[in-house]
């Protein structure tokens, strides 16, 4: 690649897409592939921050694998997920990151929560609208300037709502949505938080084939992160463990039932 | 019928180098200098958001005096080279040198080819690791590229500023004593510029992947004592 020169009416500006496909870097692919998919990703908003959990297997017609990592550091304040075709899924962690810290580079500024969101809305439209690959995101983050947790979702063509709440992607999101909306309220603090995700992931484990749950013979256990005006940190494997264990206990205790609480 | 003036290779480009030569004195001078730990980038900038110094990727930052459109415009380029590069391939094989000879080429064309030469001088800094070394690479107006072992000065008043460095820091030092001589160095025995008006870099390794770090007015002062 040459030294990537524009003149001032035909520039890309800080936006790393606009310059890629400009520069020939990315193409909208028509082939058809085997997707992988399948998934649960839940962000839920809490008094300080958000907290996201995701699970961890990733599914065709069998499991492919069982240890993906479907949360990612967009950037210190922000965490994106993705659901639907883990190659296109992975393309679009990459270009978001990327994007992100380009923007940062040229303009020496960091884009606003809300400009992160809507940035996505034509790189998943263009994806979503001309691949038989689809991508979902997820994204939610520590609004600097608000000081308050954001959670964006996003529809199949590209549009983006913010949520006041929660929100979750993937095929097991009816059911973690079902225990989110039970169990959520405006003042949860971060403990309660976890401990309504890792439910709410646990459910959607037990009911979509497509979702792991916890997996206690290989250790292998939801991804857990909390997003505050400290930025972006992932649980300890013990601790995520050792909640698991205990939602486990319980259950097993009231023979595979909640047993009529959330817990 | 129009007249046609012959002008002699030699005198065309002393010519070109005299404008741009002229051009790159008007604007202040900037210290590149390898410390202990890392790589500082110092300049004099009375501007606080006119940034003269600029990350441009995981080990590597850019400097550029003279022109601000001109070396802007590069400074964008490379950025979008470098991210362009490491999406394409890898991070890691994002290389200082490769970008620095694009640099050259561009300059060395537009003071050959070009409307007028550009009137920028530019400077490349790559922190090094097990890959790659610590490198200052220093290109000129008319694409002459140098490799400088432990400092660079570019900018109008280049060649005095880099005997006053050069005098004072024949070793690498510390990061605040490195900051102290370069700044002494572009002030001159007269003159001592505010800390306010310093604009520094650094590339430092800190266990994160990006390596660039702009000091602030308290970092410098606390550095400066």
């Amino acid at each position: 690649m040459g030294l990537p020169l524009f003149s001032a009416h035909n520039d890309p500006g800080p936006s790393f897409v606009e310059f890629a496909e400009r520069h020939g870097l990315v193409h909208a692919s028509t082939s058809a592939d085997v997707g992988v998919h399948a998934t649960t990703v839940i962000a839920l908003r809490y008094s300080s921050g958000v907290v996201m959990i995701g699970d961890r297997q990733a599914t065709g017609n069998y499991i492919a694998s069982r240890d993906v990592r479907k949360i990612e550091a967009a950037d210190r304040f922000t965490g994106l997920a993705v659901s639907g075709s883990a190659a296109r899924g992975i393309e679009l962690l990459r270009l978001t990151q990327l994007s992100f810290e380009h923007y940062e580079k040229m303009t020496d500024s960091s884009l606003s929560l809300s400009g992160k969101a809507n940035y996505l809305s034509p790189i998943i439209q263009r994806n979503n609208l001309s691949t038989p690959l689809p991508v979902l995101p997820l994204l939610a983050g520590w609004d600097l300037s608000a000081e308050q947790g954001r959670v964006f979702e996003y529809d199949g063509a590209g549009g983006c709502y913010e949520r006041n709440d929660f929100a979750a992607i993937g095929s097991g999101s009816p059911f973690a949505e079902g225990t989110l909306r039970l169990g959520f309220r405006a003042d949860l603090d971060l403990e309660e938080a976890l401990e309504l995700g890792a439910l709410a992931l646990y459910e959607a484990g037990d009911n979509d084939p497509s979702t792991g749950g916890p997996d206690f013979v290989r250790r292998i256990f939801p991804m857990m992160v909390v997003i505050d005006a400290g930025g972006f940190r992932e649980i300890e494997i013990d601790e995520v463990e050792r909640r698991f264990q205990l939602i486990s206990e319980r259950r097993a205790e009231s023979g595979g039932v909640a047993g009529g609480a959330l817990r | 019928m129009s007249n046609y003036f012959y002008v002699s290779p030699e005198q065309l480009i002393k010519d070109r180098a005299e404008f741009a030569q002229k051009g790159i004195a008007r604007g202040r001078s900037i210290v590149g200098a390898i410390f202990d730990k890392g790589v500082v980038l110092v300049a004099e900038n009375p501007s606080a958001s006119l940034h003269k110094i600029s990350e441009v990727y995981d080990r590597i930052a850019f400097a550029g005096v003279g022109k601000y459109n001109e070396f802007d415009r590069l400074r964008e380029a490379g950025i979008r080279w470098a991210d362009g590069t490491g999406y394409t391939y890898s991070r890691s094989d994002v290389d200082a040198r490769a970008l620095a000879n694009y640099y050259a080429q561009y300059l060395g064309d537009m003071f050959t080819e070009g409307q007028k030469p550009l009137e920028v001088e530019v400077l490349i800094a790559q922190l090094g690791n097990k890959l790659r070394p610590t490198k200052l690479y220093r290109i000129a107006y008319e694409g002459t590229i140098t490799d400088e072992p432990h400092f660079v000065v570019l900018g109008g008043d280049a060649e005095t500023i880099r005997d006053r460095f050069a005098l004072s820091a024949p070793t690498l030092e510390s990061l605040s004593a490195t900051l102290r001589h370069a700044t002494a160095a572009l002030g001159g025995p007269e003159r001592t510029i505010p800390h306010n008006e310093l604009e520094v870099g650094v590339l430092e390794d800190r266990g994160q992947r990006r390596t660039f770090r702009r000091l602030s007015v308290d970092e410098v002062n606390a550095l400066l004592g």
